[in-house]
């Protein structure tokens, strides 16, 4: 019976370590391509998510995330263990990002005038009665170095620690961002301070 | 400040759950005792509440692996991992290639930048005439040219081109639209000086034509706002002076002496024919062209034979009146424009090499550090430059000094010499006054007459004398007395024939009288 049961634990606890990232990325270099899907399978959402708070709108997500997740396969097998296997993963995402925003900004800059005029910044009107939208509004005008810790804290739950790891900053620097995007956001809700009842 | 802001990132810090046990303790115990504290945590969490439930999540994508297997197998192979270097590749693939390629062929970059030059050259160089055909270059410009060194581009505007050196001894050329000094009627005051007879005249005027012809085809304009200017214009200039000033120590060697100072060498005949010759001769015609795009030295050879065929075509369809003619003859009138055209072109780095160039708003001036002037040999004539700069100004100015009061009908005349007091001449003018106010040539408004004093006021006088024509100022004592004295014959023959048209009048009205009472009966 004994003799049993440690079999089934060590079997679960096998699973258990299967199913780890770490052990994922192992079989992967060892040449399981199927573990590849597995992390796929388990962090696409969170990928996408974050690629969604971080540019602020939805058009480009899927295209970035196909991006983040060709570049991981692509670098899987320089993995170092080193920090843990997201960490490593948001890294490559916020990056990703960043670089879709350079792209934009160059494109816009060859972007004839006409059709850059016709290009026009969210406005938040008053008359929006939908909270949500207007509090979605206001994160989008904050700039992107608040912005993203603010999200990847509020919305993603992530540590200071993992944020500071994600963005490349400082874990002071992280706390200083979040307290000061919230503050920024007090700013741009001032209008609507009785509604928010702020 | 700073310190209330840390204060308030620890309050954050503590909502988002990131302080240790003991801190977050400690924090609590000042949150409980400070009414401000639980404000902003109140304040706080109210807009993690609101970020929180602001954001919806994505929904799930279905297709998302489908997708990317695809990429994996499209984007996997060698080519997309090479794709992101092609760009770098491509652009060092190409320097190698250049280097090598120059390596071999040193001279293809030089033979570029001629063509390129040779073609903005030509483009620039289409269609240029001379400026002075169609500025109409007066004996006046010619003899101004020589001694101020400044000729009319555009007289409307008051745009002309002076040659100069600066303080090196290096020649300078500049076009002006303002400042332009030289005073009016300078030929006319020289002859006078000198006492030409009207032969002599003729002869300066037509040495002075003689030049006229090819200075037009030193300076050439075209429609493309192009100038350009032959640097043998400065041995033209230096050839004028020579050419005149031999001739007017010939005419008059008395005058000519009162007038230049001591020391003052004129060359012989001979020697000014052949320095004459040796300009005119010179077929170094390298031009300095000015464009809208740059500054530039080339050669160029003006066909002058087929202009003038042109030309002289030209007037003779106008002078058949044909409008056509007319319009093409006028648009031959070429105005450079010193705008800011020009003025971009201070930024051309390709000017160091050959000229300094400054430019303001109404100056363009180009100092030619690398062009030379064609090297025609003037026998030292540079040297006596500031001597006939000083003869110039022993040429006489007139002082006339108004009369001052009731019956002096006497006006003084006089040369003023730099180096003499002065040869004053006295002359006896008949009663002017009363003349013009008996004639009324003047009429009430322009003359101020005094009919107690029997006199024009002297401010008048002066108002009056502005009137006459300029070359009364440069005065000649003989023709001014064969003036007066013909004016005095006008006057009385102007007297007679009032008088007589008096008595007609009156005669007439007599007669009028009588026809009318023999009505009444």
């Amino acid at each position: 019976m004994n003799t049993k049961n440690t079999k089934k634990d060590l079997q679960n606890a096998q699973i258990l370590n299967l199913d780890d990232d770490f052990s994922l990325v192992k079989r992967f270099i060892d040449g399981d391509e199927s573990a590849f899907a597995v992390l796929v399978q388990r962090h696409k959402e969170k990928i996408r998510n974050i690629i969604y708070l971080t540019m602020n709108n939805s058009n480009s997500v899927d295209d970035i995330a196909q991006d983040v997740f060709l570049t991981v396969y692509r670098n899987l097998n320089n993995f170092r263990f080193e920090s843990q296997f997201t960490t490593w993963l948001y890294r490559i995402t916020v990056n990703k990002c960043k670089d879709y925003m350079r792209k934009i900004k160059i494109r816009n800059i060859f972007t004839p005038i006409k059709e850059a005029e016709g290009k026009t910044e969210d406005i938040i009107t008053p008359e929006s009665n939908d909270i949500s939208a207007i509090v979605h509004k206001a994160i989008g005008k904050l700039p992107e170095k608040l912005r993203v810790p603010l999200l990847l804290k509020d919305i993603e739950g992530m540590s200071y620690q993992e944020i500071a790891e994600t963005v490349q900053c400082e874990i002071g620097t992280v706390k200083s961002r979040i307290f000061r995007a919230r503050e920024g956001l007090k700013d741009i809700l001032k209008p609507y301070e009785e509604e928010l009842m702020l | 400040m700073r310190k209330l802001y840390a204060k308030y990132e620890i309050l954050s810090a503590y909502l988002d759950g990131e302080l240790s046990a003991g801190e977050a303790k400690e924090l609590e115990e000042k949150i409980e005792i400070s009414k401000d504290l639980h404000e902003k945590l109140d304040e706080l969490k109210r807009i993690k509440q609101l970020t929180v439930s602001s954001v919806k999540r994505l929904p799930e994508a279905p297709y998302f692996e489908t997708r990317l297997s695809a990429g994996l197998n499209q984007k996997g192979g060698f080519y997309e991992r090479f794709r992101k270097w092609i760009p770098a590749v491509s652009f060092s693939a190409l320097a190698v290639v250049l280097m090598v390629f120059l390596k071999f062929n040193p001279g293809v970059i030089d033979r570029l930048v001629e063509e390129q030059k040779s073609n903005l050259a030509g483009f620039y160089q289409e269609n240029l005439r001379p400026l002075f055909y169609a500025s109409d270059l007066s004996n006046e410009d010619v003899f101004n040219f020589a001694f101020s060194k400044q000729l009319p581009l555009d007289k409307s505007n008051g745009q002309y081109l002076k040659l100069g050196y600066d303080q090196g001894g290096k020649e300078f050329f500049e076009i002006k639209t303002s400042g332009n000094n030289v005073p009016v009627n300078n030929l006319a005051k020289f002859t006078a000086t000198l006492k030409l007879n009207n032969a002599q005249k003729r002869q300066v005027d037509s040495i002075l034509e003689s030049y006229a012809g090819d200075i037009q085809t030193q300076v050439l304009v075209n429609d493309k706002n192009t100038v350009a200017i032959n640097p043998n214009l400065w041995n033209y200039n230096k050839a004028i002076v020579a050419d005149i000033m031999s001739f007017a120590r010939d005419a008059n060697r008395e005058e000519f002496n009162k007038i230049v100072p001591a020391g003052y060498f004129a060359y012989d005949n001979p020697d000014v024919r052949t320095i004459v010759n040796k300009v005119k001769d010179n077929k170094d015609n390298n031009y300095i062209f000015f464009t809208p795009d740059t500054i530039f030295s080339e050669h160029y050879d003006f066909d002058k034979e087929k202009f003038k065929e042109e030309m002289a075509k030209a007037k003779e369809e106008m002078r058949k009146g044909m409008e056509e003619a007319n319009k093409s003859f006028r648009e031959m009138k070429i105005n450079l424009k010193l705008d800011s055209s020009f003025n971009r072109l201070k930024n051309d780095p390709s000017w160091n090499k050959n000229f300094k160039v400054f430019i303001d708003s109404n100056i363009c001036r180009v100092h030619m550090s690398d062009i030379s002037i064609p090297d025609i040999q003037f026998p030292d004539f540079d040297s006596i430059s500031a001597q006939v700069e000083e003869a110039l100004r022993n040429i006489p100015q007139i002082i006339i000094d108004m009369p001052g009061g009731k019956g002096q009908k006497s006006y003084s005349f006089k040369y003023e010499f730099s180096d003499s007091a002065g040869t004053p001449v006295r002359v006896q003018i008949p009663n002017v006054d009363s003349i013009l106010k008996s004639i009324g040539v003047f009429g009430g408004d322009s003359l101020m007459y005094n009919d107690k004093t029997d006199h024009f006021l002297p401010d008048s006088m002066a108002s009056m004398f502005k009137m006459f024509d300029d070359s009364l100022m440069h005065f000649n004592k003989d023709e001014f007395k064969n003036e007066m004295k013909q004016l005095q014959k006008e006057m009385e023959r102007m007297r007679e024939e009032m008088k007589r048209l008096r008595i007609e009048i009156h005669q007439d009205t007599l007669q009028r009288e009588g026809d009318d009472n023999s009505v009444e009966i």
